[in-house]
């Protein structure tokens, strides 16, 4: 092994090259990093080389060196000397700054990416990661290549990178889905879990909706924390603005803060959010209302009203939909009423959107106006099936009068011939 | 059988004969009855799930404003951009399915349900729609807005 090693050192030796000072700019040609690295026999000596031939950094021009300084133009020992940059494996509380020395300058970085933001290192500094790094040291913690893998870095937009949407989950499972890594800090391990059962996750991942919430949507990316109780909901109404601002002015918003009930999380959950159906309001079983609510407050009974008038609407949508259903099957036509149906599913959508006011009268309203809906297309639906009625009746009518006149023929070429035949033979045979 | 007057070979003749008279005459009513039917347009109009003629005139759309049409059992949104380009969509928001509408400030298409935003090719730019409208064909053909469905 120590004689391959010679072998190899020799070889680039013979190979020398002027030495050039290092710089942390794109590199036109091969480091001599590369090219002795990429044979040595020690895997973990072999595998940056050639796994920096897919890193972002490489394909802009960046080489060895940017990093880990030195000189790659010169050839062996040469190339790592610290007289000329070399800093070898940066130190973990270094990471972030030397990043950061190309990362957070704009002038540099609008060269290659003019859209890339520049405030990565200061967002790290306030999040968890760095608050740790900073303040001790933690080994543990996640620095820049906790997430971005040193050597093998992509862009987002690659499928195949660590923080493409649809591996950000795993990526942050990595550490925070690990029981024994994540033992020191007392926390839950179970977020990933949760999450891969939720119905961001199942947007994100079956529905291929690649603007669906994965971790760092919610916790941030750079800056990572836990969201706050009193602004949680400022974070779920990134998306869902209507429902987050009618929560803000509603009065259950100053009491979940007084609380300290993290907002939106404290009926839907968190991680393992699920599609927020019915069963969610009133006092039933699984329902949000129903763990500080009873029947006999007044905060119950309006759960109880709110959810009746719900329920009593999609009965009227569905009655409507099976009515003209029936009536399409059997060949009626309803299109204008299908068209008007449309609007009951614009006051159910509201309807369920209101709950989030706590008002029985901003849900009745929209109840209302659907129920208005339904039932003009469940009068379509049946005068249909009444227009339908008639049509069969009336071919029955004709059917048999077809049928009395089919009889009738019979009847009557019977008695012709019988008269034809009492003609020919008056008198008869017997 | 008896051929005279009042005798029962007369009765069941004339019976017959009246049967036979009737039938023919109902046939006559079961021919014509539908054919009238087929000749007077009906009141609900017929359905148009692929392509739909508007009853709108090109220059009934003014520029920035849009409208909901009918195509099929569906809805759709007619708008003209500020630009004055016709184009139509789906009005059914992808993400739960409320009636979209054209928003003049914004020039936008917008779903007041959940705050949802399209932009004027249909593309889901904020909110949470997970994929843009359904865009359908639009043309004008001797003054009228016809609707297609793209292929």
């Amino acid at each position: 092994m120590v004689m391959r090693v010679f072998d190899v050192l020799g070889l680039c030796l013979l190979l020398a090259l002027p030495a050039w000072p290092a710089s942390a700019v794109a590199q036109e040609q091969e480091e001599s990093c590369v090219t002795c690295h990429s044979v040595l026999g020690d895997e973990s000596l072999s595998r940056p080389a050639t796994e920096l031939r897919e890193d972002i950094h490489a394909s802009k021009g960046f080489g060895c060196v940017a990093c880990h300084g030195g000189d790659g133009r010169a050839v062996g020992p040469a190339a790592m000397d610290p007289a000329r940059g070399y800093i070898g494996v940066p130190e973990r509380g270094e990471i972030p700054d030397l990043c950061g020395r190309c990362h957070s300058d704009a002038q540099f970085m609008r060269r290659f990416n003019p859209s890339l933001r520049v405030d990565q290192v200061a967002e790290y500094s306030t999040s968890v990661h760095g608050s740790r790094l900073e303040e001790s040291d933690d080994p543990r913690v996640a620095t820049c290549v906790g997430c971005h893998p040193a050597h093998s870095i992509k862009p987002p937009s690659d499928p195949s990178s660590s923080v493409h949407p649809l591996n950000v989950a795993e990526t942050c499972a990595s550490c925070h889905a690990d029981q024994e890594y994540m033992g020191a800090y007392g926390i839950r391990t179970n977020q990933y879990q949760s999450y891969t059962e939720s119905v961001h996750w199942q947007m994100l991942s079956v529905e291929g909706d690649l603007s669906a919430p994965t971790c760092n949507d919610c916790h941030g990316n750079h800056g990572a924390t836990p969201p706050g109780v009193s602004w949680v909901g400022n974070v779920c109404g990134q998306c869902h603005s209507v429902m987050g601002q009618l929560f803000a002015e509603s009065f259950h918003s100053q009491v979940f803060t007084l609380l300290g009930s993290p907002g939106c999380a404290t009926c839907h959950g968190n991680h393992g959010i699920k599609a927020a159906g019915e069963e969610l309001l009133g006092l039933g079983e699984g329902a949000a209302c129903a763990m500080c609510h009873t029947s006999s407050d007044g905060g119950g009974m309006v759960a109880s009203e709110m959810r009746n008038l719900i329920d009593s609407l999609n009965e009227g949508f569905e009655a409507a939909g099976s009515i003209l259903s029936r009536a399409e099957n059997a060949g009626m036509e309803v299109a204008e009423a299908r068209f008007n149906l449309n609007e009951a599913t614009t006051d159910l959508v509201s309807a369920r959107t209101a709950v989030h006011s706590f008002s029985v009268d901003a849900v009745r309203e929209e109840v209302e106006a659907g129920l208005e809906v339904t039932s003009a297309a469940y009068a379509h639906g049946e005068d249909a099936l009444g227009e339908l009625k008639y049509r069969r009746l009336g071919l029955a009518v004709s059917v048999t009068i077809i049928l009395g006149l089919i009889l009738g023929l019979v009847l009557k070429i019977r008695h012709l011939e019988e008269s034809q035949a009492a003609r020919v033979d008056p008198g008869g045979t017997a | 059988m008896s051929g005279s007057a009042g005798g029962p070979g007369q009765s069941r003749r004339g019976f017959i004969n009246w049967i036979l008279g009737t039938s023919v005459g109902g046939l006559v009513l079961a021919v014509l009855y539908p054919v009238s039917r087929y000749l007077i347009p009906p009141e609900v109009a017929e359905s148009t799930s692929v392509t739909v003629t508007l009853s709108l005139r090109p220059e009934d759309v003014a520029p920035n404003t849009g409208q909901i049409f009918q195509f099929g059992s569906r809805a759709g949104l007619l708008l003209r951009t500020p630009s004055g380009e016709l184009k139509a969509f789906s009005a059914a928001c992808t993400h739960l399915g409320c009636i979209v509408q054209y928003r003049e400030d914004l020039g936008r298409v917008w779903c007041a349900c959940h705050n949802g935003h399209f932009d004027l090719n249909g593309r889901n730019l904020e909110g949470p729609p997970p994929s843009p409208l359904e865009s359908f064909v639009v043309n004008v053909r001797d003054d009228q807005i016809v609707v297609s469905r793209e292929t």
